[in-house]
């Protein structure tokens, strides 16, 4: 125990330095305003700041990477509020109460109220961080080949599931083609080179980072550029402070939410987005101004915005332990952390563990930065939303360019970053999630090689994959998954409960 | 968190997490019956390309010279995983062909000839002359310049509703594609000293 606080508060020295807290600043406003930015989200701005962070010192790196991250997360809620349009995905469910309240005069109330929410949102999740991670991580050392085999399969059903819930089909699609994307080139068991058609560039396989700037950026950009539609922006000069008795007002939904968003980061795969839906729909179904939501609630904008803020930590949990990405933009800086030859994984709290600390420490830090930008630059933050898109796209472009040439240099990943991105708008328009897609790609070595490993260990005997106990359980998680996504299925099991409760109330 | 939420996915993830009965469900949308089509394009598309790959990884060499055990020969998650998108594809495609979706096909091609696509298809040609055609052919200051000047030039006084004055946006345009130019060859050619293609 005290030991942990022993390294926090050495992890909170390490970057109270001058270079690190401007870095800090820089890169949280940046997040803030890519954030804000329709078209611009926190993926594709973190898989774009790793080739401007390359050169730097790896806890540096990493710092302006998470910080830009919680930035953007938190920037989204400005355009949800005052443009109606969700600045990043993660804010969709902050428009429905936070545009409302803008149009009732409200503005700056509501852009006070994301503001603190989303900075005792990622509180919440840092403390789940701080006690969750080092016993997980403990907990992470019995984990064999065979477990390991399981827990990639889990990410990436689990979060086709999540991500793609109208029609879960069509997630587990985009995973098993993120995982074939993955055979490509050179397997590691046996050294055989897979599926490259004698093109020497596809021996390496397929980075991530340009198929993340690709998925995330050039997609992104196709798709905001096919909209003709332009928004109007909602203000009001009402005070951007909140009161404490505001903020005190909702503690439950604040905690709720902190909680049920630190609960979807572990997830693996499963992102902000999820955390605002799954806390705001929590804080409706409790809450006692029901009919308020939708209509300019403030619990709704909370529940939304720390919902999503909670996730950033949460997802830290699992990318940092099992190196299994919590959210998409998690699997980013796993391919930063391995650039920067950091090794996030179950050995990380023996072989580096005050790294976890600075994490916590850089969280506390962006969090500090997020509230200061967010109570004072109001306006500045205003001219940023009036920039056209015509433009912004046209720039946007270019760095998605240079971003995937820069790291290995070579015109091969900026046909990559081409490819994902026209693929991906394509999947995008048929309701295709990108999320698993990406988990796909990043966990289909780890699938691979277990599995195979596991059975040249048993000499081709597959049972220890269903035997162990660890093993046994997520394979049964993972089957009872995909049953419940079969609707058949699902409408029986949701019946037999329903029918239960019937006659337990008839009864009662 | 740049993951898609759609509208649907929103009402059904309201549902998913709805434990009581005390919220109403919302109403639940029904596919459009364009995407019913596309689905089914898309189902076959994905049964020829899990075949392919099936095939692929069967014929995959086995390494028999090494002696390698037979169930770890590389082809095996490859052949596995081109079974199960084999297996989604055919339930997606089945699952079009038993949706009703009356006037599925015209509002198909309806949303692939619209302006929004037609506006999405400039974006990959100029997108697509750039990175294939200008880069590495030109300097890559020059290939960056006219790329951002001709996109701003076409989606402002072109494919704009209403279009823009072609004066103002000539300024910002040519303003625009020198200071791009300029900074990005300058931050990552002498900051990161990358030599740029």
């Amino acid at each position: 125990m005290f030991d942990g606080l022993l390294m926090l508060g050495g992890g909170l020295a390490h970057f109270f330095t001058p270079v690190s807290l401007f870095n800090i600043a820089w890169a949280t406003l940046l997040g803030i305003v890519i954030g804000a930015l329709p078209g611009l989200t926190a993926t594709m701005g973190v898989a774009l700041l790793v080739t401007l962070t390359y050169k730097m010192a790896p806890d540096q790196a990493i710092l302006c990477l998470m910080c830009l991250y919680c930035g953007a997360i938190y920037g989204g809620s400005r355009t949800a509020i005052l443009l109606s349009i969700p600045g990043t995905p993660a804010s969709a469910a902050t428009t429905l109460d936070g545009h409302p309240l803008a149009l009732q005069g409200k503005a700056g109330t509501a852009m006070g109220l994301a503001t603190t929410s989303s900075t005792l949102g990622t509180i919440v999740g840092i403390i789940a961080l701080a006690l969750i991670a080092p016993l997980l991580a403990e907990a992470a050392l019995k984990f064999g080949t065979y477990e390991f085999f399981w827990l990639a399969l889990f990410g990436v059903i689990i979060s086709g599931q999540l991500t793609a819930i109208d029609d879960p089909l069509k997630g587990y699609i985009a995973g098993i083609l993120g995982l074939l994307v993955a055979m490509v080139g050179m397997e590691t068991l046996h050294a055989h080179q897979r599926f490259t058609f004698g093109i020497s560039s596809l021996g390496g396989g397929v980075d991530l980072i340009p198929a993340m700037v690709g998925a995330f950026g050039f997609a992104e950009i196709l798709g905001v550029m096919k909209r003709t539609a332009q928004a109007r922006i909602i203000s009001s000069g009402d005070r951007v402070i909140p009161r404490f008795s505001e903020v005190f007002q909702y503690k439950w939904t604040t905690i709720r939410s902190g909680l049920i968003g630190t609960f979807v980061g572990i997830v693996p795969g499963v992102g902000e987005d999820v955390g605002a839906w799954a806390s705001y729909a929590a804080a409706k179904r409790v809450s006692k101004e029901k009919h308020m939501f939708g209509k300019g609630s403030q619990e709704g904008l909370i529940a939304a915005e720390t919902g999503n803020s909670a996730v950033i930590p949460g997802a830290m949990i699992p990318t940092l332990t099992l190196a299994l990405p919590g959210s998409a933009a998690a699997a980013v800086l796993i391919a930063a952390m391995f650039i920067h030859g950091i090794r996030p994984g179950p050995l990380l709290m023996t072989e580096n563990p005050e790294f976890l600390y600075q994490i916590v420490a850089i969280l506390l830090f962006s969090t500090i930065a997020m509230l200061i930008f967010g109570l004072t630059l109001t306006r500045p933050l205003l001219t940023v939303l009036q920039v056209p898109r015509e433009r912004l796209m046209a720039v946007v472009y270019v760095l998605c360019v240079v971003g995937s040439f820069a790291i290995t240099q070579r015109m091969f990943d900026v046909y990559v970053m081409v490819a994902f991105g026209i693929i991906g708008f394509i999947l995008r328009e048929m309701k295709y999630p990108m999320a698993p897609l990406v988990l796909g790609i990043i966990l289909g070595d780890l699938l691979d090689l277990n599995l195979r490993r596991g059975l040249l260990l048993t000499n081709g005997d597959p049972s220890p994959f269903f035997t162990r106990p660890i093993s046994a359980v997520i394979c049964i998680i993972i089957i009872l998954t995909i049953l419940m996504s079969i609707p058949a299925v699902s409408k029986r099991v949701r019946s037999i409960f329903t029918r239960d409760r019937g006659d337990a109330s008839a009864q009662g | 968190m740049a993951f898609n939420m759609s509208a649907p996915t929103h009402s059904l993830i309201f549902r998913y997490f709805r434990m009581t009965t005390d919220t109403p469900p919302p109403s639940e949308t029904a596919p459009e019956p364009g995407m019913i089509k596309a689905d089914l394009l898309a189902g076959l598309f994905f049964i020829l390309l899990g075949l392919a790959i099936f095939y692929g990884a069967w014929t995959m060499d086995r390494l028999e010279v090494r002696r390698i055990h037979p169930m770890t020969v590389p082809g095996l998650v490859p052949g596995m995983l081109a079974m199960a998108l084999t297996l989604c594809g055919t339930i997606l495609s089945f699952r079009s062909l038993r949706t009703p979706a009356s006037g599925g096909w015209q509002q198909l091609s309806g949303a692939v000839l619209s302006s929004a696509a037609a506006r999405a298809a400039t974006v990959m040609l100029l997108a697509l002359i750039y990175t294939l055609g200008l880069v590495g052919t030109l300097p890559f200051w020059a290939a960056t310049g006219l790329f951002v000047f001709t996109f701003i030039m076409v989606f402002e006084c072109w494919l704009s509703e209403p279009r823009k004055p072609w004066r103002k946006s000539l300024l910002w345009a040519s303003g625009l594609a020198v200071v791009t130019a300029t900074v990005v060859t300058l931050v990552f050619e002498r900051a990161f000293l990358v030599r740029l293609p």
